[in-house]
């Protein structure tokens, strides 16, 4: 609650949130309800969410409801039911899903939010957007795999529909909606069931059915495996360049991941972005508006642009106003 | 049992395929692996001459992958209209109902969203009932989600042979259940590790980038104690192998098991 004026005032538009209570989290403790693990990052009680959502909606901001797992069985629902009974109590205007049985569910309960497709809705292609909207979506969330050209020709062929884009922190090497290794599985004492599946250091070993490989191909092929291990999804990945591309194609929110980030944070994130939509209704040319957003990136997170941490690294290595 | 043998290119009907009576056909897992048309006639010519049943394997694609999709579908409705089609993207299913009706769609593995990571089985036997219930369960006791898969014309769902066990009693009969064997999928990313993977100037390339189709060459085993047991990366997808038969085999839940001699692209 006491994040929502910060944040207003650092220039966020829109709100995306989750909660947790003690009831769920006693019978799932390694599943959440909405793909965050329990501790930070949840409200606990829907009173609560009833005085974010005032405050938000005071500030004429909309709020959000993330019910996005993956999946979820019919033991669940009972639960399920009572937290979007609450959530439409509270006043939010939307829920964030993944799900087809959950989607149809909130069809058939006629709950007076839209509904939004997070990424784990998959959408690589203009016919998926077709397809939910057909499902009765209002907003779709595109997934991280997809390049600055593959989202423009994405928009450029769908019916009609409003669209949101990462462009800060979590940068999965996986692709969400279709990855099904599970972290959190323990607490953080215990690293190796605590940290990302993806992240943990593999002894890699080579197959090929091309015997007269040299070794130092070999080494080559699992040093670049080992990239892989390198890669924390938080070490502030960043996609700021393609803003000036997702402007330009009609892109209506920039989505900034780490709703368990301290809220310092989350307001230099969300400032950071402010600024360089300012910079933007200046009219930049793209290679002056890379060139700011770089500098502005180094200045504002202390970090050189790094390709294994940047959203959208053609613009690193295709010569698309990337130097 | 009905059973199914999956290749993802024509060389790999150099296996002996005897006992099966459906053959699966095609990438599941990145667009550029798609077959070609002449690959997929081809396929289609075999199935014909040894009486098999035909499933088109597709995967999640791009605009650009859903055009060249659209021209093989195209192939596959004129040439046998009673194929059916493993969809494993929303937008796929959309063709498929729109351009397409007479082929039919079966609910792919990657939209079938068990959790399938290793690390489980470290915990499996400390962790509430109802958890373990989840994790060994499906959506598919859920009435809106049956609806939903029914309303979309799908009738039969992939499932992989997960290691927590696979326990689909309550879910609808009226659903067909498929179980792929050995090769469970875990993961699958976009920014493949394997494109580019030989070519040292191009280390740092952690992203959507051109590739040579190296996968075709190379797989990585991945060993770390954790996971109790090795993971495959092929391509750009991740896998576990697990040859124990499930409960739901001698209960009669699953009709189909698709084998896979070698992990699928």
């Amino acid at each position: 609650m006491e994040e929502v004026d910060a944040l207003v005032d650092a220039g966020a538009g829109e709100f995306f949130c989750g909660l947790l209570e003690d009831q769920w989290h006693e019978k799932y403790p390694i599943i959440s309800i909405n793909r965050r693990p329990a501790g930070k990052g949840h409200f606990r009680r829907f009173e609560d969410l009833k005085e974010a959502v005032s405050l938000a909606h005071a500030r004429g901001i909309p709020l959000y409801f993330t019910v996005n797992e993956h999946y979820y069985t019919h033991a669940q629902y009972e639960l399920i039911a009572r937290y979007l009974e609450g959530a439409v109590d509270a006043g939010v205007d939307a829920f964030i899903i993944t799900d087809f049985g959950l989607l149809q569910f909130v069809k058939e309960q006629g709950y007076p939010v839209h509904i939004h497709i997070s990424t784990g809705g998959t959408v690589f292609n203009w016919r998926s957007v077709a397809f939910f909207k057909l499902q009765g979506a209002d907003n779709i969330t595109f997934p991280r795999h997809l390049s600055i050209d593959e989202i423009g020709e994405i928009t450029a062929a769908m019916p009609p529909m409003e669209t949101t884009a990462f462009v800060l922190n979590s940068r999965c090497i996986n692709i969400d909606g279709f990855c099904t290794f599970h972290h959190g599985l323990a607490r953080k004492e215990i690293p190796s069931m605590f940290r990302n599946a993806c992240m943990l250091p593999f002894e890699v070993q080579v197959c090929s059915s091309d015997v007269s490989l040299p070794f130092m191909r070999q080494a080559c092929m699992i040093e670049r495996q080992r990239i892989w291990e390198r890669v924390h999804v938080d070490d502030h990945p960043c996609g700021a360049c393609a803003l000036f591309e997702f402007v330009k194609l009609g892109i209506g929110s920039l989505k900034v991941v780490g709703r368990g980030n301290p809220l310092e944070r989350k307001v230099r994130d969300v400032h950071f972005l402010k600024r360089l939509l300012d910079i933007l209704r200046e009219d930049p040319s793209r290679t002056a508006f890379r060139r700011t957003a770089r500098m502005l990136y180094q200045e504002t997170y202390k970090r050189q642009c790094r390709s294994h941490m940047c959203y959208y690294p053609e613009v690193l290595h295709d010569g698309a106003g990337g130097t | 049992m009905e059973q199914a043998f999956y290749i993802s290119s024509i060389e790999q009907l150099r296996h002996p395929s005897d006992d099966f009576t459906r053959l699966y056909f095609g990438a599941e897992f990145c667009e550029r692996l798609m077959p070609s048309r002449q690959d997929l006639e081809t396929a289609l010519r075999i199935s014909r001459e040894r009486a098999l049943d035909f499933t088109f394997m597709t995967p999640f694609v791009t605009n650009r992958g859903l055009a060249q999709l659209d021209e093989l579908a195209n192939v596959l409705a004129h040439t046998r209209p009673d194929s059916e089609v493993v969809v494993n993207d929303w937008g796929v299913l959309h063709l498929l109902r729109s351009q397409y009706p007479e082929l039919t769609p079966v609910l792919g593995r990657l939209l079938n969203k068990s959790k399938r990571g290793p690390r489980i089985m470290n915990i499996i036997d400390q962790i509430p009932t109802e958890t373990r219930d989840y994790l060994r369960g499906s959506n598919l006791d859920v009435p809106s989600a049956v609806y939903f898969l029914k309303e979309q014309g799908i009738h039969r769902v992939e499932f992989d042979n997960v290691l927590q066990g696979l326990n689909l009693d309550g879910t609808d009969p009226g659903i067909h259940k498929s179980l792929y064997m050995p090769f469970a999928f875990v993961s699958v990313t976009r920014f493949c590790l394997t494109a580019n993977c030989d070519d040292p100037t191009k280390m740092d390339y952690v992203g959507i980038f051109p590739c040579c189709r190296e996968c075709l060459r190379y797989s990585f085993n991945l060993y770390n104690p954790v996971m109790k047991l090795p993971l495959i990366r092929r391509g750009n997808a991740i896998f576990f192998i697990n040859e124990n038969i499930p409960d739901a085999v001698d209960k009669r839940l699953v009709d189909r098991i698709v084998v896979q001699p070698e992990p699928p692209f």
